[in-house]
């Protein structure tokens, strides 16, 4: 990570373009039918357990088993693969693209990731920290708390399976946690973003400015 | 102490040779002699102590003392004793484990694909609710993901830890398993909730012949784990698995969970989420919960209590 960084280049960026554009891909084998067209806005998953589905984006369909993916994000769907329509597809073919409009703080969040070390979850489940660097967390705050590779620091839960992770990133500081105690998280999600220590000041640096310029052009757009 | 010693490996092959491989051959259409063929490590080694702190302590240790001096650790290898000290559940709960009952750790090597290695939680329960239902609990039911009940009291608590080896980083899943069997007092908070099977037969059990029988269905069931990740490597090779398991159609057989209502947290007792009805359970072993408002969820790790 160097440390110099162009604010300019980064903000203008997410100005002009203020959207993650989701990818959303076919889970297993099987045959498409689309439950959206190009520009439908969709619902992400909501309620208070995650339990209310999004917008139904498209079923697949395998050995009879039919099966409705709907939305995890919220959005327009910006492009979608209309040929695939009725027609049997590989797994991980691309279907269709979600542009979800950014907020703020997932602005900032997805700045962080570029420059943070972001470390993903081994597999879809529940996470929580070991209770070493809990306590730690709990005495100093996460970002008092240093890891270091080898260093079991969370804990994945899965049926009553509970697995030690060890982190395998660079040696830094906590500064960043993406996972809610007892809340599922998705293979390859990130669990937590670390920065060395000496690198924390431009961290801020980088939340600050973003947060001056937005702000600032929230209000010029009022 | 408990009368463990007739708890050998060769006592448990031929326990499985004389009466569970004949068994099996009379229930299932399975080559029942390549599923135990693969299930044969679990208890090739059987260390029984006459007390310990924690079963699963124990089994760190003795990965860490076997790695030290340049070994390399059997796996299947039982860690026996007839009481535990320290012993807790998940969350640090207190789990009684007193002289009566049986007490242990068994130690896998991760071997298993993915897919594959989600179902392992399923084993004990499984296990142990087949001895009960053999030997007079025709009624022992299995709650998701693994307690198994005698009429809505706990008789029998399973957790699974990972550990990673410290000198070759070998990874390791120790299988703790509490049985209440004999052991027919139980602490104040645990009184209403827990129960042991002699306190529901009326008599006391045999524990050696009971853990014989344990441990036999121990080796069928992450056999047939085993068996069938080969039969999907040679059919498929690859993907993803979304079938269901024989392991799981088991379970389903001798789970009462799906259709209770229930409340759901991921530390039930201390912090209950929300009340849902089991609609179904996935191929996964997931638990899919119908909500009141007719939405659903999903929940791969957490507990349920029936309402």
């Amino acid at each position: 990570m160097s440390d110099e960084i162009d604010f300019d280049e980064i903000l203008g960026k997410y100005h002009s373009d203020p959207y993650e554009y989701v990818d959303i891909c076919a889970e297993h084998t099987g045959k498409i039918h689309f439950l959206v067209e190009e520009g439908s806005t969709v619902q992400a998953v909501s309620g208070e357990w995650n339990h209310i589905p999004g917008t139904p984006l498209f079923e697949i369909t395998r050995e009879r088993n039919p099966k409705k993916i709907t939305a995890i994000t919220n959005g327009v769907v910006s492009s979608l693969h209309s040929e695939l329509e009725g027609r049997f597809v590989e797994a991980g073919e691309k279907l269709m693209v979600i542009r979800h409009p950014l907020k703020k703080k997932e602005i900032i969040e997805c700045i962080l990731k570029e420059v943070l070390y972001v470390f993903p979850a081994p597999e879809r489940a529940k996470y929580f920290f070991s209770l070493d660097v809990q306590s730690r967390i709990e005495k100093k705050g996460a970002r008092a708390v240093s890891v270091k590779p080898g260093d079991e620091i969370i804990i994945m839960s899965l049926m009553k399976r509970d697995t030690p992770v060890y982190y395998n990133g660079e040696k830094g500081v906590i500064h960043s946690v993406y996972f809610q105690p007892g809340v599922s998280v998705d293979q390859g999600a990130p669990l937590i973003g670390v920065c060395p220590s000496d690198r924390l000041p431009l961290i801020q640096k980088i939340i600050t400015r973003v947060k001056a310029d937005w702000d600032k052009n929230e209000e010029h757009s009022v | 102490m408990n009368n463990l010693a007739p708890l050998t490996p060769e006592a448990l092959d031929e326990y499985v040779s004389a009466i569970e491989l004949p068994r099996r051959q009379k229930e299932s259409g399975l080559d029942c002699d390549v599923v135990f063929r693969h299930g044969a490590y679990v208890g090739s080694v059987i260390r029984v102590y006459p007390s310990l702190d924690r079963a699963m302590d124990k089994a760190r240790q003795h990965i860490a003392s076997q790695e030290e001096k340049k070994l390399s650790v059997a796996n299947g290898t039982l860690i026996l004793a007839s009481s535990l000290h320290l012993s807790k559940g998940r969350f640090s709960r207190s789990w009684h484990a007193p002289l009566g009952g049986l007490w242990g750790c068994l130690i896998l090597a991760d071997t298993f694909l993915p897919a594959f290695r989600q179902l392992l939680p399923l084993i004990p329960g499984i296990a142990c609710c087949e001895v009960l239902r053999q030997e007079g609990g025709s009624t022992a039911s299995i709650r998701w993901v693994n307690d198994v009940l005698l009429h809505g009291k706990k008789q029998a608590g399973f957790l699974i830890e990972g550990f990673r080896s410290p000198v070759y980083g070998e990874n390791y899943h120790l299988l703790g398993f509490g049985l209440n069997l004999n052991n027919n007092s139980f602490p104040t908070d645990l009184q209403d909730s827990a129960v042991s099977f002699s306190q529901f037969l009326g008599h006391s059990v045999d524990i050696s012949a009971f853990a014989l029988s344990f441990l036999a269905k121990l080796r069928w069931s992450i056999g047939l784990l085993l068996f069938e990740e080969e039969r999907w490597l040679a059919r498929n090779g690859g993907g993803v698995y979304d079938e269901e398991h024989l392991l799981l159609r088991r379970w389903k057989e001798l789970s009462d969970t799906v259709g209770k209502r229930v409340v759901f947290g991921y530390d039930v007792l201390q912090h209950p989420q929300y009340e849902a009805v089991v609609g179904a359970i996935a191929n996964d072993g997931a638990l899919i919960l119908n909500h009141d408002d007719g939405t659903t969820s999903t929940e791969h790790s957490g507990e349920i209590r029936y309402l």
